[in-house]
């Protein structure tokens, strides 16, 4: 491998079991997003945008559909001769092996790869999180700065500030604290989960951290700590553009809506900063007679006979005579039968809506699905692959899954398939 | 699925012009469908049959056909063995005149380098989705020497058309070109295949006889000197020999049947990858019967039409039987209807522009109204 300045490693090795079904075959981010795109598409595309050539993405839960997708990288142009888009899952060991036991971890246990770049700086990013940034920025200011380590950080609301994991800075924000969910915040600037080392410095803490069983080998809890401690020199760096967390089913379902609600604010037509996606290779899309489409976002291959109002499709989605689909998220390949009315769903991969389901936060009550962990917001969530009987009636806030047991009159699932 | 056929596409035909869509770029690099070149569908018929060298032949205006074809990775015709190969005209040492029109000459190269048994060759004109595995398999049966695919719906599209009189075994006797009136509704769809070793030799004669040009039914009309089959094509098959001919193809996708044949029979139709971001339609957006591709922003009334990618319509504007290629914005307060829009035009507030649907309006690329 060619030396390179920068190497960046995407954390997407895990699980997202706050999505529920969504992610049970598959990691959280090759979770479809956005009618085009994969979650894992916006840290892509702005690691290539940014001119980041060396990508590792570590995968360790579900990795097949996220492997498929990142592929040879040759979407996102990742796929150079000496550079490129490696997937890096935990791999076997003379003596030893593990799984990555945190995010930190991840990282030690490539750093081998890391080494053969030979990079100065690596850049550590989560893959969970949409939005559009440029890290060549983010790296001038580190440079300008001498840091040892640049942490991105966003200004959120002081009322929401409990719920990230927050820098305390003084002066030119070097940063002097780290409190993970504070309950009293002293600052409201939210870690952003992408942070930049100088090489050197980060190997070594990441070796002295593997040392220490005490940790949790985690870059906010352990490493962040630790290069304090040592007095290194620690920036926080000022983001203020879009930036939405999609881990939960209501983050997804709202940053989602952000795209028809308000679209300039993520602009995924800016030319200059595009979103790359892996292609389904489908025809455009077809809206029929009787078909009609408001306040939507939809792409190739979907075929729309009914009535689709405020909501985003994805791929190959089709939507018969007489349905109505509002405020929903449909994956690819999922078919909305005639005469189905259903709001605020988030529907998996090719999963058949029989005709007449209703589902929504305006059918009360509960049943054997409801699932106040995972769903709020009267957001129900469909499971891939299945077939919804016929007439089915789905009160808000269930999450359909065939792993759950229900007696024959209660279930709501005619049978499951693969796509 | 072959390994030894290999694949032909001649990219232009002097004979077709389609006006000011065929003035800045070769017939098969016309926009089709929405999201496709013409070429790609003959491109993808030939990587779904499982042939893995193709050739495109061309003589001029082959700009924006190359920047579409590209390294053929999108046709995953990217390949160290075979793959895609660009054939402008060019003068080499076989060549015997030096006005860089040896079309023959530079076929000649690609086919002597191939190992593969059989070529298809196939004419960009014609929009349809299919394998050749079919129509090879005929040819071996046959005994042929050369097989010519054809359909019967054709009358209708217009010139040229080439008309085949075929006798009871199959065998070519006679062709026509455009008659005036035919015995035959047999009209070939310029898609041949025969054995490579026969192309070298019926093209070295060709050059060795003074010939430069290439053409698909000047080897149909050898049909004294060696056993020309045909084979007929059942499937949709859309002609596009005129503006005429391009109008009426791209309203027929329309047309249920005529979108299940050619994109969803399970054979993906390739095309270059853009990008673009998903479709938004927005609050007083109203579309029906229509073809809408990725990228564009629908504020206004869309019926009967085939939008392409990134395309911006504003409100109060109403589209009727129209195509609207890439990157155009049409402002608002517009009505438009049976008018052709090329790449990047640009209709200003208020305009109204109706032509007829046997006669559309063309704006040509980049044009503003």
């Amino acid at each position: 491998m060619a030396k390179a300045d920068v190497v960046a490693m995407i954390l997407a090795g895990g699980q997202g079991a706050r999505l529920g079904v969504l992610t049970k075959r598959i990691a959280k981010p090759a979770v479809p997003f956005g009618s085009r795109y994969r979650i894992i598409d916006f840290p892509l595309s702005n690691c290539v945008n940014s001119g980041i050539e060396i990508v590792g993405v570590l995968s360790q839960y579900q990795p097949l559909a996220l492997n498929t997708y990142v592929g040879n990288g040759h979407p996102w142009d990742l796929d150079r001769n000496n550079a490129g888009a490696y997937i890096l899952p935990p791999y076997q060991r003379a003596g030893e092996s593990s799984w990555y036991k945190g995010t930190a971890n991840a990282i030690f246990q490539n750093k081998d790869f890391i080494d053969d770049c030979n990079p100065e700086y690596v850049v550590v990013l989560s893959g969970d999180h949409i939005y559009k940034m440029d890290y060549s920025a983010m790296l001038k200011s580190h440079i300008e700065k001498g840091a040892d380590a640049t942490v991105a950080v966003y200004e959120v609301p002081w009322e929401e500030a409990p719920r990230f994991g927050i820098l305390n800075t003084e002066g030119d924000d070097a940063i002097v604290e780290f409190e993970e969910k504070p309950k009293q915040p002293k600052s409201n600037l939210a870690s952003m989960g992408v942070y930049i080392f100088t090489w050197s410095t980060l190997r070594d803490a990441l070796i002295r951290d593997e040392a220490d069983p005490e940790s949790s080998n985690d870059f906010g809890k352990n490493i962040i700590p630790m290069l304090l401690n040592d007095g290194k020199k620690l920036f926080a760096y000022r983001f203020s553009g879009y930036w939405k967390d999609v881990g939960t089913i209501s983050s997804l379902w709202e940053t989602n809506m952000d795209i028809l609600d308000k679209p300039e604010d993520i602009n995924l037509v800016d030319r200059s900063w595009k979103i790359f996606s892996r292609n389904p290779v489908k025809p455009s899309q077809f809206i029929g007679t009787e078909g009609k489409v408001t306040n939507s976002a939809l792409t190739d291959g979907c075929r729309i006979y009914g009535d689709v109002k405020h909501s985003v499709l994805s791929e190959s989605v089709v939507v018969e005579k007489g349905a109505v689909v509002k405020d929903c998220v449909l994956l690819p390949g999922v078919v909305v039968k005639e005469g189905a009315h259903i709001e605020r769903c988030i529907v998996d991969f090719g999963t058949i809506i029989g005709k007449d389901v209703k589902a929504g936060p305006s059918i009360e009550g509960e049943g054997p699905y409801t699932n106040h962990k995972i769903c709020s917001e009267g957001i129900c969530v469909f499971e891939r692959s299945l077939k919804i009987k016929d007439g089915a009636v789905i009160p808000a806030n269930s999450m359909i899954d065939s792993d759950i047991e229900v007696s024959d009159e209660e279930n709501v699932i005619e049978s499951t398939f693969r796509v | 699925m072959f390994n030894n056929v290999m694949g032909l596409i001649l990219a232009d035909n002097k004979k077709i012009s389609l006006g000011e869509l065929s003035g800045p770029r070769a017939l098969s690099a016309i926009p089709f469908g929405g999201r496709y070149r013409i070429i790609d569908f003959m491109l993808s018929n030939m990587v779904n049959s499982g042939v893995k060298n193709v050739g495109v032949l061309t003589y001029n205006k082959y700009k924006s056909l190359m920047d579409h074809l590209g390294t053929g990775a999108a046709w995953s015709l990217d390949r160290k063995n075979d793959g895609l190969h660009i054939l402008p005209p060019y003068v080499n040492s076989e060549a015997t005149n030096i006005n860089g029109d040896e079309e023959l000459a530079g076929v000649l190269d690609f086919l002597r380098t191939s190992r593969a048994t059989y070529i298809i060759v196939a004419a960009s004109n014609v929009v349809l989705n299919t394998t050749f595995d079919d129509m090879i398999r005929s040819h071996e049966n046959s005994g042929a020497d050369l097989t010519v695919m054809y359909n019967r719906d054709a009358t209708k599209y217009g010139s040229p058309s080439y008309i085949l009189d075929v006798d009871d075994d199959g065998f070519v006797k006679d062709m026509l070109y455009n008659p005036q009136k035919s015995s035959s509704n047999k009209c070939s769809l310029g898609i041949i295949c025969l054995r490579r070793d026969m192309l070298v030799d019926i093209i070295s004669k060709q050059m060795s006889h003074g010939l430069t040009h290439f053409g698909i039914h000047s080897m149909v009309k050898m049909f004294d000197e060696i056993k020309v089959h045909a084979y007929e094509y059942k499937g949709t098959a859309l002609r596009i020999n005129s503006v005429q001919g391009y109008f009426n193809s791209s309203m027929s996708l329309l047309d249920e049947s005529v979108r299940n044949d050619l994109f969803w029979s399970g054979k993906p139709i390739y095309t270059k990858v853009k990008d673009e971001a998903p479709t938004l339609y927005f609050d007083n957006a109203d579309v029906s019967d229509s073809i809408i591709s990725d990228g564009c922003r629908i504020y206004g009334n869309v019926e009967n039409s085939i939008i392409f990618r990134s395309v911006t319509i504003s409100k109060n504007t109403t589209l009727k039987n129209c195509v609207v290629m890439q990157d155009v914005h049409i402002s608002e307060n517009c009505h438009l209807e049976n008018v052709i829009l090329d790449k990047n035009s640009f209709v200003r507030p208020g305009v109204r522009l109706v032509g007829h649907h046997d006669y559309p309006v063309v704006i040509g690329k980049g044009a503003g109204i």
